[in-house]
């Protein structure tokens, strides 16, 4: 192997008092700026918070929700398709007889940690009743205690798919 | 012997005998409902068939009997063909239920569709619909709509149990499996019917719904509810965050001692070892360090040099037994494995349940161990520490002078009681640690389920190695150490008797 010998930059007098390059930069600055300022439309950075990001589509993975029957009640059979497909082992399931007559089997317990989650969509893949889904564009969750941010079967339940602008 | 051809291979088999008994035999994959070695062949469905070369039609191989010379196909694009069919015919009806079905991950129905299912349906017209919760009785729940009407249930109620509780009902695609009006099922082994129910369609109340069967892990055992010692397999699981729990006990063959059953009794004896498992080391009352607790029995014998008694329970394994025997050598104490409560003459029975009800009783007379009344009345008299291993029946010396000696319990569940104990010391329960077991026909068998838990609890064997100072703290150490070199386990080996039962003389 031969040795390629690099020259090394910056030992140079313009290069050591670094303000030619500064002040090329900040020219740069000043550019982007004086160009925003003509036109705010094209800026690439958000207000978030009080701005939101427009671009979730439908297929965005966000979290998860649990999806109902047409007479409201839980789709989910407790199959524990989507626990075995997860890879982060991070949804609970309990399993129990269900008495409506409407099913056999249902969810007693049915718990997501979001802080374990990979959001891969692994369990929306598996389930084979389309039960579980990640449509509601929530791609932010926030909470106080590492507990809340169990997602239990009730507040799965209570999540809606996002709307969709026409 | 007979030679036949199976698949362009060879096999040497027995003239005469069932074909399909010699392929499974010989690990060749026939996909069967109807037919089970414990109750024969059947033939009613269909789906064993075989090309057997000279004849014109597939046969199937549970009902034709071994003729020399035969030349067997097993696969192929025509067999497929005619299995697919079959299948077809026994989806007609089913309602593809998996995802909320038990037998999901075991089922025949869903093994067979995965090999050679047609995966779409040719129905125009709807399903018929049966009864999706039929409560049979016995822990036994009947789905009809599952039932490929093998009758494996109905033939095991005629001729295992001979108590006819169950048959077919009505005719064609409204036939189903059913019990005489008023008359559930009842019978002691009754939910061996859920073991041998190919497809889903009875379950078992008592596992339905906990877990599904992929999650589950098998270990083998030995039951412990009585002296039959029945060959078990135990599915247990370890789910995040939690702690090891047993699902259920399924038998597991051997032909030397329950065939293919067990007893519902044995087989629901698994909740004793989920439950009552959650306690701490107690010191005259108080709650201690394991550590510290186990540095206290040492000192308790130590202290009791000569003035011991050690009450054994007699369903303790054979090396736990050999090394409480040198324990006793050791610090001079006498040993009892006296149970009034050994026999229960309404338990047993002429098939499988055994009215003794312990599972290691046989063990004692070969090692001289006294068992009787008498010799536990003379030990007590001149015992001051009194310590109960793996037994918890503290009210049989309750009577007796309880409040003068000092008594000291090692079990592996929760006690009834622990007030006025001087020392509480769990150890791990049955399937918490392997160990030999000698039945009531002398079937020497080893136990190697040994399940470990949270709560840390140290097993038998380990303590007593701790109190006899040495190292033989494994069975196999035991037996290498001890066992082997006795009269009565001259011809038995170790390694063998892992895998396979021996039977010796008692």
């Amino acid at each position: 192997m031969g040795i390629k010998i690099v020259k090394r930059e910056g030992k140079s007098f313009k290069d050591r008092i670094y303000l030619p390059a500064i002040l090329g930069g900040m020219m740069t600055t000043l550019g982007h700026f004086l160009r925003n300022l003509r036109d705010t439309s094209n800026i690439k950075t958000l207000n978030y918070p009080e701005e939101q990001p427009k671009d979730i589509t439908s297929r965005y993975r966000g979290v998860h929700r649990l999806t109902k029957r047409d007479d409201g009640s839980v789709r989910c059979v407790a199959c524990f398709m989507c626990a075995t497909a997860c890879p982060a082992e991070c949804i609970f399931i309990e399993a129990q007889e269900r008495e409506d007559g409407v099913d056999e089997k249902m969810p007693k317990v049915f718990t997501i940690d979001l802080l374990e989650c990979v959001f891969c969509g692994g369990c929306v893949e598996a389930c084979p009743c389309d039960a579980i889904r990640m449509d509601t564009g929530i791609f932010t969750f926030v909470a106080h205690k590492r507990e809340d941010f169990l997602l239990t079967k009730d507040k799965l339940l209570s999540f809606e798919a996002k709307k969709e602008k026409a | 012997m007979a030679n036949i051809t199976v698949d362009g291979k060879i096999l040497e088999v027995k003239e005469g005998a069932l074909l399909i008994e010699e392929l499974l035999a010989n690990a060749i994959n026939i996909p069967h409902f109807c037919y089970h070695p414990a109750l024969g062949k059947d033939g009613n469905c269909r789906m064993c068939m075989v090309e057997i070369e000279g004849q014109k039609r597939p046969q199937i191989a549970c009902d034709t009997p071994i003729k020399h010379g035969m030349i067997v196909r097993t696969k192929g694009a025509n067999i497929d063909r005619v299995k697919r069919s079959i299948l077809e015919m026994e989806l007609i009806n089913h309602p593809v239920d998996c995802p909320i079905c038990d037998q999901a991950g075991e089922c025949s129905l869903q093994n067979y569709y995965m090999d050679v299912g047609l995966y779409e349906s040719r129905l125009s017209t709807p399903k018929v619909h049966g009864q999706k919760h039929v409560d049979l009785g016995a822990n036994v729940v009947l789905d009809q709509e599952r039932c490929v009407l093998c009758t494996r249930c109905v033939r095991f109620t005629q001729k295992i149990t001979k108590t006819h509780e169950l048959g077919v009902l009505s005719r064609a695609d409204h036939s189903v499996i059913s019990t005489f009006p008023n008359q559930p099922l009842s019978d002691p082994y009754a939910m061996n019917v859920v073991d041998l129910c190919p497809v889903g369609a009875l379950t078992s109340k008592d596992f339905r719904f906990h877990k599904r069967v992929w999650f589950l892990a098998s270990e083998e055992a030995i039951c412990n509810r009585c002296a039959r010692g029945c060959s078990l397999y135990v599915d247990h699981h370890k789910e995040k965050y939690k702690d090891e729990m047993i699902y259920r006990y399924r038998p597991r063959f051997n032909a030397l001692v329950n065939g293919y059953f067990i007893c519902d009794v044995g087989r629901l004896s698994y909740h004793q070892e989920n439950e009552n498992r959650n306690f701490h080391p107690m010191i005259r009352g108080k709650e201690s360090e394991y550590e510290y607790a186990e540095g206290k029995l040492l000192r308790l014998f130590k202290r009791n040099i000569g003035k011991m008694l050690l009450v054994i329970s007699s369903s303790l394994s054979l090396e736990e037994m050999v090394r409480i025997k040198a324990l006793a050598g050791m610090y001079d104490a006498t040993i009892s494995a006296y149970e009034p409560n050994r026999f229960d003459e309404h338990f047993g029975d002429d098939f499988l349940k055994h009215q003794d009800l312990s599972a290691n009783a046989r063990a004692l007379p070969l090692l001289g161990i006294e068992e009787h009344c008498m010799g536990f009345s003379e030990g007590f008299e001149q015992a001051e520490l009194i310590v109960f291993i793996g037994r918890s029946d503290i009210d049989m010396v309750k009577t007796l002078a309880y409040e003068t000696k000092n008594i000291a319990l090692l079990y592996g569940y929760n006690p009834p009681f622990c007030e006025g104990l001087e020392l509480l010391l769990p150890i791990t329960s049955h399937t918490g640690r392997a160990g030999t077991f000698i039945n009531c026909d002398g079937i020497v068998q080893y136990s190697n389920c040994a399940i470990t838990h949270n709560q840390g609890h140290k097993k038998l064997l380990e303590l007593l190695a701790m109190l006899l100072g040495d190292t033989l703290n494994t069975c196999e150490e035991v037996w290498e150490e001890t066992i082997g070199k006795l009269e009565h386990f001259q011809g038995l080996e170790f390694e063998k008797l892992k895998h396979t039962a021996q039977k010796i003389s008692l």
